[in-house]
């Protein structure tokens, strides 16, 4: 699996949702399912899938999918 | 809600209150019959989802925790399973004689959940925090007393304290990324304290959030040769007089660790099992000390009160010198 | 039914209920009670529990009765002696060592008594805990909760005043047994209440005021259909002891023993 598919499996398990919900555009409280607790398990899901561990300002950061794969990039992950 | 390893670690990540939070949602669709009823905390106990998805088993009574407590009693009263909530202290002193009242003397079944007890919300300054509630509500009969060490735990005594006859007084302690004690699935009994560790010198009993500093000071004592029996009493009421009697027995001190004052807390509740035996070890009671000390965050406030594993350790060595 | 008979049951009713308040009262001697609240909300109770409150007998659906100013427990005991509910032997018991019938009422649904009250300001939070349930389940019962006009002193009363109307409880009905007088005192010298019935309305109940020992009115207040979602508040005016020279407005009676003498000089007046 792709990085780009293993980061959209993660929010697609992680919110709980249909794969069509999960677009470049999608930010945090945007959909009811991305609110402070699927925000968590999000990060629990993206922490296994790619094997790390992500730290709490990064966390905080984490506003949007597009974002996220910034953040992530901190971690070596590319897309 | 499985309980796997990859679970125990979110509920650990989220706290013990977003953890419940996330229980209530599971606990409604099993008990249909389950009213929440909050103070305006929705957001603070996770449980702004079950707001949004069951308006019909969840009532807010806005700041007015001696209401909120009186009609958690009526719809008990009806047999409704009932959990009130809101942060420690304003969920048992504020209210405290309608606890009396309503729990102790009508025996209406209620399960409460109080917030961020213990030294977590700090930064607030102590109107905030809670090292009283456990010494109140000892002394008011048929009301059960849970300390969940963890996540995990918290999930467990919820759901346990539901289908218990009496009502249940769960204090929630610690925040987010809460330690895990409880590293995989295990039977929850209210009342049946768990034995984390066995040692012949010293007995550590400990509940909530902090008993992982007594377990961090277990395994530094062990490199002293000192060896430790760590166990997490996470029922305070009643209390589990035989493990303490059983693993007091060979010990050469005895020390409860709490988050709270060592008046009428945890540790008294241990001094009046030990105070039943014939021979019993000394007792250390470490926790707060009678005061109220400036604020500041919870790491700052374990330190200033002697309650991280180094200044066990220092003043369990203390009362072993004496 | 017959109108004139039925008003005449209620006050043959409020009348019994007066001569087993004195006679209770007699018999716990030095104990003492809780006279002077007692009286003044006799001929409510009695509306209630003759005439307005249904299925009193019965577990289902069954009319709901919460004595917030629990201390006027007398009326209450005596009421549900008149319903069957509590023995003749039973009353004789009241406020005697190891009895069911405290000097503030002591939940014991076998008697009939639902809740345990007596610490004031609690009991209105209680029946909206009932009027919710009562929705949610369907089983349309009404819940009745008198309260005093001093336990409006008690902050706990307000908080209930302001959820109730939030939850549309217009299965709610509460009565303020308004005698003008506390423990120690009248409330006007204590802590004045100003205008109590402004109050309420401003809390957003339906609230009404009416002479609280007119049966006629009080009947015809409960007979009322009433549209509004709002739940019920009725101002009661009354005097406290009414019902004996000796006790009416009188404040010494609010806890007083009734010795033999006064004991049989009440039950010629009352003939």
């Amino acid at each position: 699996m792709s990085n780009t598919q293993k980061y959209k499996k993660a929010f697609i398990e992680g919110l709980g949702v249909d794969e069509k919900i999960i677009t470049d555009k999608l930010k945090y409280n945007d959909i009811p399912e991305w609110d402070s607790i699927g925000h968590m398990t999000l990060m629990s899901n993206l922490e296994e899938a790619f094997s790390i561990t992500i730290e709490t300002d990064d966390i905080v950061d984490f506003g949007s999918f597009k974002k996220g794969m910034d953040i992530l990039g901190k971690y070596k992950i590319s897309f | 809600m499985e309980v796997n390893s990859r679970n125990i670690k979110l509920w650990s990540s989220i706290g013990p209150r977003a953890a419940f939070g996330l229980s209530a949602l599971e606990l409604v669709k099993k008990y249909s019959d389950l009213m929440v009823l909050t103070c305006d905390v929705s957001t603070s106990a996770g449980l702004d989802r079950f707001r949004k998805q069951y308006p019909d088993n969840y009532v807010d009574l806005g700041i007015a925790e001696q209401n909120m407590i009186g009609v958690a009693a009526g719809l008990a009263s009806e047999k409704f399973k009932v959990i009130t909530t809101t942060f420690a202290p304003f969920q048992v002193m504020r209210c405290c004689e309608q606890i009396k009242v309503n729990l102790g003397y009508m025996k209406e079944k209620i399960t409460m959940v109080g917030l961020a007890s213990g030294l977590v919300l700090g930064n607030f300054g102590y109107t905030h925090c809670c090292v009283e509630d456990i010494g109140i509500l000892r002394s008011i009969p048929n009301i059960k007393i849970i300390s969940p060490s963890d996540s995990l735990e918290t999930i467990k005594a919820i759901e346990a304290s539901l289908n218990d006859e009496e009502s249940c007084y769960i204090r929630l302690t610690g925040g987010t990324n809460n330690p895990i004690i409880n590293k995989d699935d295990y039977k929850f009994e209210i009342g049946k304290s768990i034995v984390l560790e066995k040692g012949e010198d010293i007995l550590f009993i400990s509940s909530g959030a902090i008993l992982s500093e007594c377990l961090k000071a277990s395994n530094q004592l062990r490199k002293k040769n000192i060896n430790c029996s760590v166990v997490n009493m996470h029922t305070i009421k009643p209390i589990d007089e035989n493990i303490i009697n059983k693993y007091s027995t060979k010990a050469k001190l005895v020390v409860t660790v709490e988050e709270h004052n060592i008046i009428g807390g945890l540790g008294s509740a241990v001094s009046e099992v030990l105070s039943k035996k014939k021979n019993s070890p000394p007792l250390l009671v470490l926790g707060i000390r009678d005061e109220y000390s400036k604020s500041g965050s919870y790491k700052f406030l374990k330190e200033i009160n002697r309650l991280t594993s180094e200044k066990i350790i220092e003043d369990v060595q203390k009362k072993i010198n004496e | 039914m017959d109108q004139d008979q039925i008003l005449k049951d209620i006050k043959n009713f409020s009348k019994d209920v007066r001569k087993i308040i004195l006679r209770m009262s007699f018999k716990a001697g030095s104990a003492s009670a809780h006279v002077g609240g007692a009286l003044s909300m006799t001929d409510i109770i009695s509306v209630l529990f003759k005439y307005k409150m249904k299925n009193l007998n019965k577990d289902k659906e069954r009319d709901r009765f919460i004595l917030s100013k629990g201390h006027a427990c007398l009326a209450y005991y005596s009421a549900l002696n008149l319903i069957g509910k509590i023995s003749n032997k039973e009353l004789d018991t009241f406020e005697k060592d190891n009895s069911n019938l405290a000097g503030h009422p002591v939940k014991n649904t076998k008697l009939g008594i639902d809740f345990s009250n007596g610490s004031l300001g609690m009991g209105l939070s209680l029946g909206i805990g009932l009027s919710i349930s009562s929705k949610k389940k369907k089983e349309n019962f009404n819940v009745y909760v008198v309260l005093g006009d001093g336990e409006c002193n008690e902050g706990s009363v307000w908080e209930a005043a302001m959820s109730a109307p939030k939850f549309k409880l217009n299965n709610l009905n509460v009565i303020v047994d308004k005698n003008n007088f506390q423990q120690t005192g009248k409330n006007f010298d204590i802590m004045n209440l100003d205008n109590l019935s402004n109050k309420w309305k401003s809390f957003g109940w339906d609230v009404e005021e009416i002479d609280g020992h007119d049966i006629v009115k009080l009947k015809n207040y409960f007979d009322k259909k009433k549209d509004s979602e709002r739940p019920k508040l009725l101002v009661a005016n009354t005097i406290k002891g009414k019902g004996f020279s000796f006790t009416e407005n009188n404040n010494d009676w609010h806890h007083a023993i009734v010795t033999e003498k006064l004991y049989n000089e009440a039950m010629k007046e009352i003939k």
